[in-house]
């Protein structure tokens, strides 16, 4: 799926020797993702979640976030994978995209890691059907892969205001 | 980073007197003698010059320093208010608008400057010159603030020195070389200094001296005169101007005592005061009458100063505080949280046992009516009077009036009914484009008035008032009215109506309100292509509130605009659908029934309705739009919520009614849904979130469909 030649960004070897970024790890489907964790403002567990009339498809409804009202994103139904039922390790992401909160149904939470700069490939190949605007890079976490996203891309412009 | 602050506080301050500069300079263009606001707007032009030096705005300070001079004429009387004087200073405005707000520094600017100064030359060049140095090089360094008039006031405490014989000075000599200067208001002597006769020593100066007097010159020249004696005597100079124009502007007075007024006046100094302060806690009269009884003062001057006290206090209580506009809004959520947080209470109240309920059901009642008045409060900080947004409607009415060639006076009422902020923002274009269409389309050409036995000039009425919980705003012209004729006309060709069509006189006054809709027959600069009375109406809703058009061909148009008193609270009715909840808001529910099976019909092309009191309403099948599932699927099983959208009635059905409550609240990020039957979002007191339907929106969605 992707080319293994490493690529990284400049910055990282001759600053400080070693930059590490720190992430949080979640499931969706089979899949591990990484959100920064400077985007992540907070954990949820599930909640009742109203449904919104005419609400953009991927988008399950609103919360309330400690008295905010802030939308929330099926994250299997935006990356078209088949529902599953909420459980006990469903959990709410908050992020804080463009200064606003929006919430990421996910179907569990891993860890927070850190990943140094060195094994964290930006730059990737993708297959064509893939959209890699939104994702950082893949990170590499011993032998496991993760894949980054980039919050502000992935749910900001575009991808909210695309039906 | 400071001088960015500087620049901002300097340009809102510019914002403010621009603003009051153009409405008052309108206002003198009809009552061109009117010495308060001409003082007013020399004031304002003194400032905008200081203030622009100060905020290193050089070209702006120098360009406004001859329009102070200009504006000095008219204040003298040497120049009259004419339209051409007006002309010149509200296209000074202008450029200084520009040069102040617009991003590019526009090229002509130079030239437009150039332009404007050689006009203000002109009436400066033929009228007598002969304005004095001094006087025009304090102006120009804003030594003095007070302005209004040119004589200053100044309180001098002269303190000499035991020994000043002995340099050959005399206080004598000074005092006489003062009087020169101007005149001597009060002088008061302190003799307390001066020994028993035994001990006097005639070549010693016992004798201190309190002078007021008032003068066309500065403090500089002032202080020339103590030249001598500055250095070793204690020489207070003060300006105390603004304490004799009192009753002007003057914000920085505190609260004054009666005592420290009549020694600011110089009626009484400050060891009598001390004297008499002590006598008066010893006997404890009252300061006035212990003064007057001493003989220190007239029972008048104390009756002066006593008013001046009143003054200064009226002052202090009117006194106001800047606050950025964020801090209330946060109050406003935070108190939207505690609402919402009472409301969870009343449930637990629900669930316990009932005596402990009783007692906490008690409380919280009280509580309640507790945060009701804490959010009338800050509902009322957040209120602003619309005044100033009329106000600058008076500058724009002229200027489109001349153009148009017609003659066009604004009126206004009400300038003091408050709205909330944020409406006030958003309903200052909307008011310009009815104004607009009023001087537009509505008040005719003077020769035409007066064939149909009008007055000349044609008037527009702008008034606000308060009535039932709402605030209405009203735009009358006195002009021709809509000719429904040509309304009709037009909205046929346009495809709005058949021809044939059997139209109300309400409905066709609607349908100006319609995307599109124009009947000028050549478009204005003024009031565009139809796009006008329709962004109108969908600005005003936004801010929940309605538009009503009522005209009579001949006589006049009205344009009423009603408006939520505030945007963040309102009352709702708590409904339930299956699972959901949903709010609709009070001020539209008419009442909730329950219809029989009978009353019921599904009629062709209309879809279902229902009979209420004989008449046939619609029914909207709220679950449906929603796509939620209900309870009940047939109408005579549910209730019916009957409400009311543009004096329509529409039933919507629900399964069941949960009380009535305030909602705060929350607005839903607008990429969330594109539904116009949601207007917002609301917390419950279970934590969960509701939506609130928009009846308007609702009912516009429907009949797209």
């Amino acid at each position: 799926m992707y080319d293994n030649k490493r690529n990284i960004k400049d910055t990282a070897d001759d600053t400080k020797g070693e930059e590490v970024n720190q992430y949080v790890t979640f499931l969706v489907g089979d899949e591990t993702y990484g959100v920064s964790v400077m985007k992540v403002q907070s954990l949820n567990e599930m909640i009742e979640i109203t449904h919104v009339p005419k609400a953009r498809a991927f988008i399950k409804g609103v919360i309330n976030l400690r008295g905010s009202v802030i939308p929330v994103i099926d994250m299997r139904r935006k990356f078209s994978l088949p529902p599953k039922e909420y459980d006990s390790f469903t959990v709410i992401l908050i992020v804080e995209v463009n200064e606003r909160l929006v919430g990421m149904i996910v179907d569990a939470v891993s860890d927070v890691v850190n990943i140094p700069l060195s094994d964290i490939q930006s730059q990737i190949n993708y297959s064509a059907r893939v959209d890699t605007s939104s994702i950082e890079g893949i990170g590499r976490i011993g032998e496991s892969l993760v894949v980054l996203l980039d919050v502000e891309t992935f749910l900001a412009g575009d991808s909210l205001t695309e039906g | 980073m400071g001088e960015g602050g500087l620049t901002e506080v300097f340009l809102n301050e510019c914002t403010e007197i621009i603003g009051n500069l153009e409405s008052d300079l309108v206002t003198l263009e009809e009552k061109n003698d009117d010495q308060d606001i001409i003082n007013r707007i020399f004031r304002y032009f003194h400032t905008l010059k200081g203030s622009s030096g100060i905020a290193g705005f050089t070209v702006i300070y120098e360009f406004t320093h001859n329009l102070e001079s200009l504006f000095d004429k008219v204040r003298s009387g040497e120049i009259l208010v004419n339209r051409d004087i007006i002309d010149i200073l509200l296209d000074s405005i202008d450029y200084i608008k520009d040069e102040l707000f617009s991003d590019s520094g526009s090229p002509e600017s130079d030239t437009i400057r150039k332009d404007l100064t050689d006009r203000i030359n002109v009436f400066l060049g033929t009228t007598d010159k002969k304005e004095e140095e001094p006087e025009d090089f304090l102006k120009a360094v804003g030594a003095y603030k007070s302005v209004g008039s040119n004589e200053r006031y100044f309180k001098i405490a002269a303190v000499f020195k035991e020994d000043i014989f002995n340099n050959g000075i005399d206080p004598l000599m000074v005092i006489e070389d003062l009087s020169g200067l101007g005149k001597i208001i009060s002088l008061t002597v302190d003799k307390k200094r001066i020994p028993d006769f035994e001990k006097l020593d005639p070549e010693k100066c016992y004798m201190s001296w309190d002078i007021v007097m008032k003068t066309r010159f500065d403090e500089m020249k002032l202080r020339d005169v103590f030249l001598f004696v500055y250095d070793d005597n204690e020489i207070d100079i003060e300006n105390v101007t603004e304490k004799y124009n009192v009753s002007k502007e003057t914000p920085y007075i505190a609260e004054k005592k009666l005592g420290e007024i009549l020694v600011e006046k110089g009626i009484i100094n400050n060891n009598e005061l001390e004297d008499l302060v002590r006598m008066q806690n010893d006997k404890n009269f009252r300061l006035g009458d212990i003064i007057v009884q001493k003989g220190l003062a007239s029972p008048k001057q104390v009756d002066e100063a006593l008013s001046e006290q009143d003054k200064i206090k009226k002052k202090i209580e009117i006194s106001t505080v800047r606050v950025d506009s964020t801090k209330l809004d946060n109050l406003m959520n935070l108190l939207g949280e505690i609402v919402i947080g009472q409301a969870s209470l009343h449930r637990v109240a629900d669930d316990i046992e009932e005596e402990k309920a009783f007692r906490l059901k008690n409380s919280l009642y009280s509580l309640d009516r507790v945060t009701r008045e804490f959010q009338e409060q800050i509902m009322s900080i957040r209120m602003v009077p619309i005044g100033p947004t009329f106000e600058q409607f008076k500058r724009f009415v002229r200027d489109a009036a001349h153009n148009m060639g017609k003659e066009i006076k604004l009126h206004i009422e009400g300038a003091d009914t408050e709205l909330d902020k944020t409406v006030i923002e958003k309903i200052g274009d909307p008011l310009k484009h009815m104004i607009r269409n009023a001087i537009d389309h509505g008040i005719e050409r003077s020769d035409e008035r007066r064939k149909s036995g009008k007055p000349a000039h044609g008037t527009i009425n702008l008034k606000a008032y308060h009535q039932e919980g709402n605030v209405y705003i009203d735009v009358i012209d006195d002009g021709k009215g809509f000719d429904l004729e040509k309304v009709k006309r037009k909205a046929v060709s346009l495809g709005m109506i058949q021809p044939e069509e059997e139209i109300t006189r309400e409905k066709l006054v609607t349908i100006v309100f319609s995307p599109g809709f124009s009947t000028a027959e050549q478009a204005s600069d003024l009031s565009g292509r139809g796009v006008g009375m329709d962004v109108v109406k969908t600005n005003i809703e936004e801010l929940r509130g309605s538009v009503e058009v009522k005209t009579k061909e001949g006589e006049g148009t009205l344009i009423r605009i009603k408006l939520p008193l505030t945007l963040a609270i309102i009352e709702g009715m708590l409904v339930r659908i299956g699972r959901s909840v949903l709010i609709i808001p009070l001020l539209s529910v008419i009442e909730t029934i329950q219809v029989s099976r009978e009353n019921y019909k599904t009629v062709e092309g209309k879809g279902e309705v229902i009979l209420v009191r004989g008449d046939y309403i619609s029914l909207i099948r709220l679950n449906e739009l929603f796509g939620i599932e209900a309870n009940f699927t047939n109408p005579w099983e549910a209730l019916i919520v009957i409400v009311e959208s543009d004096g329509e009635r529409i039933g919507i059905m629900i399964d069941d009614l949960i009380g009535q409550q305030q909602i705060v609240i929350k607005s839903l990020d607008n990429f969330i849904t594109t539904s116009r039957s949601i207007s917002g979002a609301s917390i419950l007191g279970d934590g969960r979130v509701a939506l609130i339907i928009d009846i308007h929106g609702m009912v516009e969605e429907i009949k797209n469909r």
